[in-house]
């Protein structure tokens, strides 16, 4: 008898706990709650540019916020209305799925993996592994460097998988690691490598920081793409989110995003062809 | 250096805003922390067989948890049952939770070390509970984990980075985030670690003088 009871009331929690993780809340989409709520709230870093880093003013910028800001325009049509959650890259997930924030929107990786537990949406950008290369130094880009074979030395940021990826573009060059990403850069000023690898888009806003002193080698390598979050299981607020994403790319908000991609990354994003739309090609 | 002086003088309010929020935290951990933990730490010499049990359960299973996952825990927890706490909130609620559990078990000891004679002799002289312990029992008892609290206050203002995970904007995220920006990574970090050390000696000292002025020769 007991144990019959016990049965029943360790299940009846267990509905009670299922339900309460799985419900979502309430019937209503998150696009109303958001609506109603009269701001969007966004999860984000704050220590990676350009991405999301605090500016010398204090301030959350990057290209992350500015995405952001693209959803909160769509929403409100004032992109002020946001409130930040600054977060760990390791709390990207469970803030979607604990509903802690309506979208994250932090250099995320889109993996199948992940598609299992977060809902993507459509891309905003594609990282890669670029190498820097000094303006006017011994190797002009990257030919030159692949040219050189085992004469080159490359300044990477020590991971266990540093050695693998600079090989997988330069199968025989020296490969020197270290601690930091300012020891990358400079092993490079000071002659101790020919070129550091490190991600596209931090190469960029380096090159940007610094004008006139490095370049780009022209080759990236290792694609991952990188998208906003949502919650699974709530097709307007996603339906919304991507149409406001997309038209950032592609359509009436294109002015405001090709300023933002500039900025960050110092290159101009491929205006859309007017005419017929290409993405339906 | 004329660099790393000019990104000092425009990181100050950043640096000064998470170096309060540090204090802030650890300040209210501790003052809530050390309240939670006498008490508990007296049911738990004191109270009644079900009451004791609880309370040891409660320290033992803190005790027993890096605080690590103390603060993820409440910063997620509750939102299974639909409350949603802010960073901040989750991040004090962690560590006045550690901070109990530490001085219930400290408190736990310093009773237990009075001679019972002292209980029996009070009694005797027909003292109620309530009084005996706060004229006989406590006013010993807390001197005695009064050190024991000052490392108990320094390491919490330690544990206190660890809310940084959740997004909490102290000393050590501030830090990181002018890291992030200018790259002076051993600069910045060690000015953060003067910062703490500031915090931590302080404690320190605020805690000798204490001593000095409640010890009875």
């Amino acid at each position: 008898m007991t144990s019959r009871l016990q049965k029943f009331a360790g299940m009846l929690g267990l509905v009670i706990l299922s339900a309460a993780i799985a419900a979502p809340a309430g019937a209503q989409s998150k696009l109303q709650e958001v609506l109603g709520r009269g701001k969007l709230i966004v999860g984000t870093g704050s220590t990676n540019p350009p991405w999301h880093f605090k500016d010398e003013k204090g301030e959350l910028v990057g290209y992350d916020i500015d995405i952001a800001k693209v959803i909160a325009k769509g929403l409100f049509n004032d992109e002020t209305k946001i409130e930040f959650v600054t977060q760990a890259s390791d709390a990207r997930i469970p803030n979607i799925t604990t509903g802690k924030v309506d979208i994250t929107c932090q250099f995320m990786t889109v993996t199948a993996a992940r598609a299992q537990q977060v809902a993507f949406t459509i891309p905003y950008y594609r990282e890669g592994v670029g190498l820097l290369l000094l303006k006017g130094g011994k190797y002009a880009d990257y030919e030159a460097l692949k040219a050189a074979g085992g004469k080159v030395t490359i300044s990477v940021l020590q991971n266990v998988y540093a050695e693998t990826m600079v090989h997988k573009a330069l199968p025989e060059a020296k490969v020197d690691q270290y601690d930091s990403v300012d020891l990358i850069y400079q092993a490079l000023n000071s002659g101790r490598a020919d070129a550091a690898a490190t991600d596209a888009s931090s190469l960029r806003w380096f090159i940007k920081q610094n004008p006139g002193r490095y370049q780009d080698s022209g080759y990236g390598w290792e694609p991952q793409t990188y998208s906003c979050a949502v919650r699974q299981g709530d097709p307007d607020w996603i339906n919304f989110v991507n149409i406001a994403l997309r038209e950032a790319l592609t359509g009436v908000e294109f002015d405001t995003y090709k300023a933002s991609f500039e900025k960050w990354f110092g290159e101009t994003p491929p205006a859309p062809k007017i005419g017929f739309p290409s993405e339906l090609r | 250096m004329d660099y790393f002086l000019h990104e000092l003088w425009i990181s100050r309010f950043a640096l000064a805003e998470g170096f309060l929020r540090t204090i802030e935290i650890s300040a209210l951990s501790i003052t809530l922390g050390t309240l939670a933990g006498l008490l508990i730490g007296i049911a738990l010499t004191y109270g009644r067989l079900p009451l004791r049990l609880v309370s040891r359960a409660y320290v033992d299973i803190i005790r027993g948890t890096p605080v690590l996952v103390l603060v993820l825990a409440c910063f997620y927890m509750p939102s299974v049952f639909r409350v949603s706490l802010e960073a901040l909130t989750a991040g004090v609620l962690a560590l006045t939770l550690f901070c109990a559990a530490h001085m219930a078990e400290i408190l736990r000891g310093a009773l237990a070390a009075i001679p019972p004679g002292q209980t029996e002799a009070a009694r005797s002289i027909g003292l109620t509970f309530p009084k005996i312990l706060a004229y006989v029992l406590l006013p010993q008892a807390l001197r005695a984990i009064l050190p024991t609290w000052i490392n108990t206050g320094a390491e919490l203002v330690k544990a206190s980075t660890l809310v940084s995970i959740i997004g909490v904007g102290e000393l050590l995220l501030k830090t990181q985030e002018i890291v992030g920006r200018n790259f002076l990574t051993l600069d910045f970090y060690l000015v953060a670690g003067l910062l703490y050390l500031i915090v931590n000696y302080s404690i320190e000292r605020l805690g000798k003088t204490i001593e000095r002025r409640v010890t009875q020769p």
